[in-house]
């Protein structure tokens, strides 16, 4: 199938097959910085923004991004530094693993606006589980981008 | 101090296995057996080749006869002709994309004859169980006989069990009790992965998620028959390792595969199959009899520790086969008289390996929560018990350590002296646990090159990155060394085939092992006028370990209708001596406690009828952002650490205790003391029930009540 869409703001057009998965759709271009971990849509690595909504892209149809805004971590980490910024700041990350889907969520409690709690940042990052740093370092470092 | 390898990281450009992309590269996916024990009596091929795009399907016939391990040579690249745990790969697609090669290995037809099997350790180690494999004690690395149980894999005894029973005897206050651990899995959140090529000229090359480089070459070398010289590992960024990132797993397999078809090849599994079929934490039984005299001073124990090692041997690193943290149990503690035993047999169960300080978590499980019980016994308050009875400088440990210095005394007081209860829901009781754990901190082997350049200086090392943040602490420690600026340092990490072997990541043993290395390098580099690239090669040999206390405090809220527990806090108190770089070193113990909560609280890779359960992460559950308690660390200054830098370990010292400090603290508010983890509500509930003790098996895992 033909597909149109927008990737880290630039236009694309790309004939793929109707099982493609949004997350082999981003990777097979390069974009490699969007993760599998656990492949059915809980662990959150594969967190892209679909028109400024995080969503699982290792369960989601490339097919469903026609017409839309497809942000990746690539692409999120240059329209967003300061978010870069209060990861680097707070050291928000050990192995890397999580941590596109970690920016990625940062952004998009971002783009929602606010000065969110505590708690309600946690909320927001039920979905992005991370085994290495006990979350509170990467809790910090959002509410940091928030702050910015 | 910002790491290193953050940047990288946090815009996407870091690279790891399943990122590497070769000119011509095939992918690899595997037919798995359905089966924990059946013989694979015929493959057909043929409906798997008509999918588009396959290169070539291949069985353990077509691959020959090598085995890999860690230490134990058993684990085949494919299985064949008789398949030992559901989820052993049996048939290898390569396809010129990763869906091709998937859809083709599922069309496979493979016909098997399922034989019985051996699916609990108890029952393996009967007289009459099926075997595992005919003749274990053939293996290269094998520490069984022809003597032994067939399905033994190693066993392991310390101490004197004739004076342990005679302390045990003359004892005023004595606990025998049983703790069960569930299989467990490492949780990494990158699934195994690897990439291999095999020049025309026969050079192996390997991308691999794999902490120790060189004995991957080593390993690959030998299952292989193959130079070492000829394999190079290449360096990558590893997704989490917590133990279950040092074995071959893939690999030898995916360089067999470039082989015959002339391509790279990559393999990256996919979660599903990692968590039926890598290499989880061994479940086990542990017995601890524990003994004290009437003041409450430890007489004597006997522990007696029976794991499942699965289908395989080869994901143990250590000589003995066993997990060193079963071995040490008892050691922050002045005991006259202890034995162990330690026996890891084989199952058709999926092959199990290391995971962050194996075998520590299970045994301080069982041993801190025994010495909690022996308190009650003893009247002593659980606090007292540990005050009258942990080691002082110098003193022996029960296997016969001594330490310069042994710092469980103000570690425990500095742990106290910062707790403060916090409330907890009306109608809810509210328990305070204690536990500790000690770990010395050995070297390991280490080669750095310095390459100086003007006024800046390149490293390079071997050493993988797998999230503990060692390439930022090799350059702090240089930078410390040389009295130069972090900045002018630049860390490069290089292949296998650039540097003298060393023992890459783990143990908690690589920030100390810098530590050396470092000052080592600094002295070769100014003895060398600063000109010319130095090598530096470190032997561990010559390095007196130290070890380090670490003590958690929990409180939790239990509510008495439902059992449901709740950790409010979990307050670590950890020995330091100097701390390079704080933010990692925080991090470390973070991620430790709440790795230990995981444990206590949720974490079950549950075998159903030998198969495991769980398809993904949202059955087999490991701690989000909103499950874990609040974490408070308090650091212990003032320790002696090794080196130059003057370390002490911390990457396996808070996931630990955790588990026993939740139990002790459950026991502490509700009177029922759950001897098996996960920490369940179900399980406090049956202790609220049935007359304050949670001891009864899990139905699901024994059958009995």
């Amino acid at each position: 199938m033909k597909l149109r869409f927008r990737l880290n703001g630039e236009p694309v057009e790309a004939e793929v097959p109707g099982d493609l998965l949004l997350l082999d759709l981003v990777r097979d271009r390069g974009l490699t910085g969007t993760k599998e971990g656990c492949g059915v849509g809980v662990c959150g690595a594969c967190t892209v923004l679909l028109d400024d909504r995080p969503v699982s892209s290792c369960i989601l149809p490339a097919g469903c991004v026609e017409g839309r805004q497809v942000w990746t971590v690539e692409g999120v980490a240059r329209r967003h530094p300061e978010i870069v910024e209060a990861f680097l700041r707070h050291e928000g990350l050990q192995c890397g693993a999580c941590t596109p889907g970690q920016v990625v969520m940062a952004a998009a409690l971002k783009l929602r606006g606010g000065r969110p709690e505590e708690a309600v940042v946690r909320e927001h990052l039920a979905g992005n589980l991370c085994r290495c740093t006990g979350y509170r370092a990467i809790v910090e470092s959002v509410r940091a981008a928030l702050g910015d | 101090m910002t790491r290193i390898d953050a940047l990288a990281k946090l815009t996407g450009r870091a690279v790891y296995a399943a990122d590497v992309d070769l000119p011509g590269l095939c992918h690899a996916a595997v037919a798995r057996s359905p089966f924990p024990h059946a013989r694979v009596v015929a493959v057909d091929p043929g409906p798997a080749l008509e999918v588009p795009g396959v290169v070539g399907v291949f069985t353990a016939a077509d691959l020959g006869q090598g085995r890999y391990g860690r230490r134990v040579r058993d684990v085949p690249l494919l299985a064949g002709p008789e398949a030992r745990f559901a989820g052993e790969r049996v048939v290898a697609v390569v396809a010129e994309s990763r869906l091709a090669a998937e859809r083709a290995a599922a069309r496979v037809r493979i016909d098997y004859e399922e034989l019985p099997a051996a699916l609990e350790a108890e029952a393996a180690l009967a007289p009459a169980a099926p075997a595992v494999h005919e003749a274990a004690w053939s293996y290269p690395g094998a520490v069984v006989s022809p003597d032994d149980p067939p399905n033994l894999q190693s066993r392991v005894r310390h101490g004197s069990p004739e004076e342990a029973e005679r302390a045990l005897a003359a004892s005023a206050h004595l606990v025998d009790r049983t703790y069960r651990l569930p299989t467990g899995h490492q949780g990494y959140l990158e699934p195994q992965a690897c990439v291999a090529r095999v020049d025309p000229e026969g050079r192996v090359h390997v991308w691999m998620a794999n902490k120790s480089p060189y004995r991957l070459r080593h390993q690959l070398a030998e299952c292989l028959d193959l130079d070492p010289d000829l394999i190079q590992v290449h360096p990558v960024a590893i997704g989490g390792d917590f133990g279950g990132k040092g074995s071959p797993m893939d690999a030898p397999l995916c360089v067999e595969l470039a082989r015959r078809v002339g391509r790279p090849v990559k393999l990256v599994e996919r979660y599903h199959e990692d968590l039926a079929s890598a290499n989880p934490r061994h479940s086990g039984r542990v017995r601890v009899r524990l003994g004290c005299d009437r003041e409450g001073r430890l007489t004597g124990f006997r522990v007696d520790a029976l794991f499942d090692g699965g289908a395989y041997a080869g994901f143990k690193p250590l000589p003995t086969v066993t997990l060193h943290g079963l071995e040490e149990v008892g050691s922050s503690y002045r005991v006259p008289a202890a034995a162990v035993e330690v026996r890891i047999c084989y199952t058709h169960t999926v092959p199990r390996g290391h995971m962050r300080a194996p075998g520590a978590p299970e045994a301080v499980f069982a041993f801190e929560s025994a010495l909690d019980e022996l308190a009650r016994e003893a009247g002593l308050d659980p606090i007292e018990i540990r005050r009258r009875n942990l080691l002082a400088d110098g003193e022996a440990n029960p296997w016969g350590a001594t330490w310069v210095e042994a710092r469980g005394r103000v570690t425990l007081e500095a742990a106290l002296e910062a707790y403060r209860p916090l409330p907890a829901p009306p109608g809810w009781r509210h328990g305070r646990g204690i536990a500790v754990y000690d770990r010395p901190t050995r070297p390991g082997r280490a080669s750095l090159r310095l390459v100086p350049s003007g006024d800046r200086l390149m490293v390079e090392t071997a050493l993988p990155e797998q999230g503990g943040g060692v390439h930022t602490v090799l350059r702090q420690g240089l930078a410390r060394a040389l009295g130069m600026a972090a900045d002018r340092i630049e860390v490069r990490q290089v292949s296998t085939a650039e540097l003298p072997p060393d023992d890459g990541v783990g143990g908690s043993r690589v920030t100390a092992t810098l530590s050396v290395a470092v000052a080592r390098a600094a002295e070769a580099l100014r003895a060398s006028g600063a000109r010319e690239p130095v090598t530096v090669v470190l032997d561990p040999a010559t390095v007196p370990p130290v070890t380090s206390y670490c003590v958690q405090v929990a409180q939790v809220a239990v509510d008495p209708e439902s059992g449901q527990v709740r950790v409010l806090e979990l307050l670590t108190a950890v020995d330091v001596a100097e701390v390079v770089n704080p933010d990692a070193h925080r991090l470390q113990v973070e991620g430790g406690a709440v790795m230990g909560y995981g444990l206590a609280c949720l974490e079950d890779l549950v075998l159903e009828d030998g198969r495991v359960w769980a398809a993904s992460l949202g059955e087999f559950r490991i701690p989000s952002p909103v499950d874990v308690p609040a974490l408070r660390t308090v650091l212990v200054p003032g320790g002696r650490g090794i080196g130059a830098l003057g370390v002490k370990a911390v990457g396996e010292l808070a996931n630990v205790p955790t588990a026993a400090a939740i139990a002790n603290a459950v026991a502490d508010a509700v009177g029922v003391r759950v001897r098996d983890l996960p920490l369940t509500a179900e399980r406090v509930h049956r202790g609220l029930t049935g007359g304050g003790e949670g001891t009864e098996e899990d139905e699901r895992r024994g059958g009995r009540r």
